[in-house]
Order: structure tokens, then sequence, then C-alpha cells
């Protein structure tokens, strides 16, 4: 099993090692970015999946260790010292980690929603502060820089930023993933369980909490200073609490239970954001649809799921599964076309634009386009398209999950033959 | 309740007679604790020797738990003193006490639910070893704590449990657990919260049987509504009733005591 997982590992890296001959150089920064965003994942699954600490305020780590590595990069840029450009995400770390033992030792006096409030409030100040403090922050506009070459690289290439940050993200999560076989990270198990009991075992429980959350925020920074890096800029927006919200969403889509989960979730996210930014305005209404579907019916997210399945289901049992999960993917995609259709046309209906054409036209119907598609909106024909898909999906849905639930027990047990011949 | 029948092996334990004269590992000197106008712990004096097994008796609301959460840091005193081993520990952080030599289990199970048994007793004994906020080496590594854990799960008798779940134990087993876990700090004297609260009989006789063993030589304050627990466990025993004790001394003698008879014993009996 375990070998298994190494040859996954590094498979996995071959891939990633190599992606930079076949993609173009904006699916490169988008996969960048993917990366960047599992690691800041990662890392906030620290102080939250391994400690029990859940943090609104990461981006103020986030955002610091981008601040810290733009200004280290202007620094370098204009002579002040040499440092070189594959070493910047150091002043991230660096930094994340300082503010995260200041600001920890304040958010740790507390736990449970009063911690959360905390680190919220903290990360609140900085994002009021950031705008009108020019001189460390920018202003509004931020602050942008250049990567200078080093080592012999120009850094001006997509596929150099690329594999520095392969490079960090990979060094990072290997870290990450060493810590929890540590006592302090076996600690933070135990913290997360019952803090009250591991004080009266001998440790000092605030200290332990501390180090933690500034560990947390180390890693945190790094992600930051690597989005500096990409973007050789960095602005105040990065402190916002819709950066904080982020990083939760996805390590609960993710899975905060699991080690990879919060990793998978924050790239699928990331991924799932930049590509349907670009087709709709809606977006972020299929985000918050996408977490609350989640949090319904896999609350221990993809990873969660994953683990389930590498778990429980025997060997061949996955034959038994096929069938079924085909039959959910249908369902799902009766009832997300028909959700897609409702939503997409509502929306046309009610922009600006429609509503100054119906006006013109002088009451009379205006049809809407939509996929290539003609339709009018007077028409029952035109609804009963997307009340069509849903009653469809409606109607197997049940079907569905009582086939999946029975191929489910069929793939988990062990030989039911076994009970009968007893 | 019949709970007052004399046991057997407690009369042996103190029969003995082997007992060597030294001062009191743990000492209260006139601790008072108020919560607001309520005094609750009003002058308590007690001195538990080294190898003693003291019971802590009272009716309820005596103030037993706030005494032992005073003892053990959970509460800062009013007034008075808590000495462990010649030093003042009263308002100390309960980190600090532990690691003083004083440890103690609870009345609730207290345990980490979500980590298995050997994991649990690991957190105990990595900090002994002085393994606390250690991170640049895996936990799988320490063979010395490792060796430990798998000790006091032999002594606990959970080593067929060793990669379970806690949440998946029974309830007696979480109780023996919970109490190799406050053993694990390796205390020179231990407080027991009620170690067998909610058991059943045999439950009860399995824990008394395996506290005993598992506590040799150490010193013991045990809090315990259960008398045979308390006469077949202790051979020193403190009676608490508004939080002032009223009598202490061996067994026979605290028995045949008539303030105490009238406090406490008797309305045990009438009930």
């Amino acid at each position: 099993m375990t070998r298994l997982r190494y040859l996954l590992i590094l498979i996995a890296l071959g891939v990633f090692a190599i992606l930079p001959v076949f993609l173009s150089g904006n699916l490169l920064n988008a996969i960048i970015k993917m990366m960047i965003s599992a690691l800041f994942a990662l890392a906030f699954t620290l102080a939250m999946g391994q400690a029990g600490m859940l943090s609104f305020g990461h981006a103020a780590y986030y955002g610091l260790g981008a601040f810290a590595a733009v200004h280290a990069m202007r620094f370098v840029e204009a002579g002040a010292f040499s440092f070189p450009t594959p070493l910047i995400p150091l002043a991230g770390a660096a930094v994340g980690f300082l503010f995260g033992l200041l600001f920890g030792w304040f958010a740790t006096q507390r736990s449970g929603v009063y911690f959360s409030m905390v680190t919220l409030a903290l990360a609140e100040l900085l994002y009021t502060l950031a705008p009108t403090w020019n001189s460390l922050f920018g202003g509004e506009s931020g602050i942008s820089t250049i990567r200078g070459a080093s080592w012999g690289i120009s850094f001006g290439d997509d596929a150099h930023v690329y594999y520095l940050t392969l490079f960090w993200v990979t060094l990072a999560t290997w870290c990450l993933w060493a810590f929890t076989r540590t006592p302090l990270g076996r600690l933070a198990l135990a913290l997360r369980d019952n803090e009250h009991r591991v004080r009266f075992l001998g440790f000092n429980t605030h200290m332990a909490r501390t180090l933690i959350f500034a560990l947390s925020c180390l890693f945190t920074g790094v992600a930051g200073a690597l989005l500096a890096i990409a973007t050789e800029a960095a602005n105040y927006t990065a402190f916002s609490s819709k950066a904080s919200a982020d990083v939760v969403l996805q390590t609960f889509i993710g899975g905060a239970g699991t080690f990879f989960g919060p990793a998978l979730g924050a790239a699928s996210m990331t991924f799932f954001a930049r590509v349907t930014s670009d087709l709709t305005r809606s977006w972020l209404l299929y985000q918050g649809l996408l977490f609350v579907l989640v949090m319904l019916f896999v609350p221990d997210g993809i990873g969660g799921l994953i683990a389930e399945h590498s778990k429980k289901v025997k060997k061949g049992g996955y034959k038994a599964l096929v069938l079924p999960y085909l039959l959910c993917l249908v369902t799902g995609l009766l009832l997300l076309a028909g959700v897609v259709f409702l939503v997409e046309s509502t929306h046309i209906l009610l922009s600006d634009g429609y509503i100054a054409k119906t006006k013109s036209s002088g009451g009379a119907a205006v049809p809407f386009s939509f996929f290539g598609q003609d339709f009018n909106p007077r028409s029952w024909v035109t609804w009963s398209i997307p009340i069509g898909l849903l009653l469809a999906g409606a109607a197997l849905m049940p079907a569905a999950m009582k086939v999946t639930g029975r191929a489910w027990l069929h793939a988990t047990q062990s030989a039911p033959a076994q009970g009968e011949t007893a | 309740m019949t709970a007052i029948a004399p046991a057997p092996t407690a009369s042996a334990g103190s029969g003995s007679d082997v007992q060597i004269p030294s001062s009191p590992v743990l000492e209260l000197r006139d601790l008072r604790k108020s919560f607001g106008e309520t005094k609750i712990i009003r002058g308590v004096n007690l001195a538990v020797k080294r190898g003693e097994r003291h019971a802590l008796i009272g009716p309820n609301g005596a103030g037993k738990s706030t005494l032992f959460n005073l003892i053990s840091g959970h509460y800062v005193p009013t007034s008075g003193e808590v000495v462990l081993n010649g030093k003042q520990i009263g308002g100390l952080q309960p980190h600090v006490i532990n690691r003083l030599g004083l440890s103690r289990s609870f009345q609730i199970t207290n345990l980490f639910p979500r980590l298995s048994v050997a994991e649990n007793l690991r957190i105990s004994v990595m900090g002994q070893h002085g393994y606390r906020f250690s991170m640049f080496r895996p936990v799988a590594g320490l063979t010395a704590v490792t060796a430990e854990v798998d000790q006091f799960l032999e002594k606990i008798r959970l080593t067929r449990r060793r990669d379970d779940n806690v949440g998946d134990l029974a309830y007696s087993e979480q109780r023996a657990l919970e109490i190799g876990m406050s053993l694990a700090t390796n205390p020179e004297i231990l407080l027991l919260d009620e170690p067998t609260a909610g058991m059943s009989l045999e439950e009860t006789a399995y824990m008394v049987e395996l506290i005993r063993t598992v506590t040799e030589g150490k010193t013991l304050l045990v809090v315990e509504h259960d008398m045979s627990v308390v006469f077949g466990l202790c051979d020193q025993i403190s009676v608490l009733v508004y939080g002032e004790v009223i009598a202490t001394g061996e067994p026979a003698a605290v028995r045949n005591n008539p303030k105490v008879q009238e406090a406490y014993l008797g309305e045990e009996v009438a009930t």
C-alpha cells in the first residue's frame, strides 16, 4: 500500500515535471495558481484540520508573505542587496512565521468561535490598514516589481516560474507531511481533540498552539510569496476576507480530515473558478451551490471520499460500482443542465440590456439567445426544457441513490456468502 | 447502601505496620476557595504521606471536585497553600504542576477520542521524555517512548486494543486508559477523581483490582462515592463536609468516628 502511494507520488511528480512541454503559457499560469492555492490550503489545514483552529483570517499571512516577497524583490531590483530569486519565498516564510507568532499569541488565548473571531479581526485590521499605508503596501494600487535573473535563469519565461513554484510547493508539502509525524504534529491532533486534557499532561498548550499556528502561517507565507513571484505584484486585496473565506471553503470541499484532500479541493476550485468565470457572470453562485452540495452530501470532502474508497472497497469491488456511478452522473448532469438553464436565462432576462430591448420593442416578446439558440421567453416550450430536465433528474434520483447504496454495500462487504455457509 | 461492609484487603494492607514515617508528598494548609460570596472550601488542612493511599470522601456538594481542581491547578485558591514536596504550587498552571510531579484523572472520561489507544498514551509518555515541542524527528523513531507506551498498554491490559480508536472502546476500557494516561506522566502523587463512577459491580471490582496493581508503590489521593472501593483501595480516609475536613484516619477509626457517622456515613446508611 505504501509502496503504491510512493509510486503514485513519483508518477505525479514526473507528470508535473514534463507539463511545460505540452501546455500553453495560459494553462501553465493556471496550474501555477492551482499549485499555490493547494499549498495555501495545506498550510491552512495544519491549523484547522490537524490542530482544530479554524482561522477566518489566514489571508493576512498570505498577503504578508506576498508583500514580503515583493519588497525583497524590489530591494534586489534597486541593488540594495543581492538575493537569488529562487530563495525569495524564504522572505515570505520568515514574515509569515513572525506574524503568526505575534497574532497567534493573541488568538490562541481563546479557542473555538472566539479564536476564529480574533483571527478574522486581525486580518481585517490589515485589510483596512493596507490601502492607506502607501510606503509599505503601495496604497490601493499595490506594489509591482520584476523578477530578477539569478543562477543563470532569466525567470522571464512562464516555465521558469512554473518550476520554481513546483519546487517550493513540493518541498513545503513534504515538510507539512513530515510534520504530522513528529511529536509536535501528533500533539496538534491531541489539541484538536481535547486541549483541556493536554494541559493536565504537562504541556503548555498556549505555547503549543501558538507554535503550530505560526508554522501554518509560515507555509501560508511561502504560498503568498510564490503568488507575488508569479504575478510580480502584491495588492491589499490579498488581505480581503474573501481570500480568507476561499481557503476555508476549498479546504472543506477537499476534506479537512485528510492530508492531501485540501490540496485537491483548492486546486480544483481554483481551476473551476478560472474556467467558469470566463464562461458566466454567475460563477460565484455555482461555486456556492457546489459548496452547499458537498457539505450536504459529502461532508468529508473529496479527500474523505477517496479515503473511503481506498479503505473500504474490497478487491474487484469497483466493478459493481461502475454502472451505479454512471447512473448518478447522468442524474447529476440532468439536474445540472436544468439549473444552468434557469440561472443563465434568468440572468439574461434580468440584465439591463435585455430590459432596454423589451422596452424599445413596445411590449412584444423579444427572443433571447443562449448556447447559440434563440428562445422565446413567453413560450411554454422554452420553460418546459429546464423543467423537463429537472423533473427527469428528480425522477431518477431515488433510483440512483438506491442502486448506488446497494452497490456500495456489495463492493465493501466481505463476501456475504460466508455468512450463509457458516 | 450496603457499602460500609469492611473490605478484608484494606485491613490487611493497613495492618502490616511497615509504614516508614516521612514528610508528606502533598500538604494542604488552611486552603480556601470562594466563588463570589459562596465559600466552597473553608480552610482545609490535609497531609498525604509518601506511599499512602488516601481517600477523600464526603456527601455531594462537599467540595471534593473543587478541592481536586485547586490542587491540580484548574482553579486558583482564594487563600491558603498547596504544598507539593515542600514547594508551594497553589495557583500555578496545570502543566507546571504536572511537571512538578502531580497528575490527575478525570471523573468524566477525558481522552483524545479520534486518536488510537497507543497515541493517547504516547502523548503522555513523550512529554515525560522531553519531546514536547519537538518537530525535527519522526515520532516513530523514538523507540524509548514506544517501548514505554507498550509497557503501559500491558499494565492497563489494553495491548490487544493498541491501534483501535479510543471512541470505539468500552466504557471501562476508556476509564482504564484514563488512569493509564495520568500514570504515564510518571507522577509522585496521582489524583483519581471517582475512578469507578458509572460502572457496574463487576466493572468496579475489576477497576479496583487494576488500580491497585498499576499504582503499586505510588501515592494516591482518590475521590470516590462507592464505599466498597474506598475500603478496598485506601489505607487512609479523610472526610470532607461543607468545605472542611472533619476527620482523617484509618478506615476503621473513621468509620467509628461519631462526627463522621452523623455527617456522612449515617446519612448514607439512612438513604
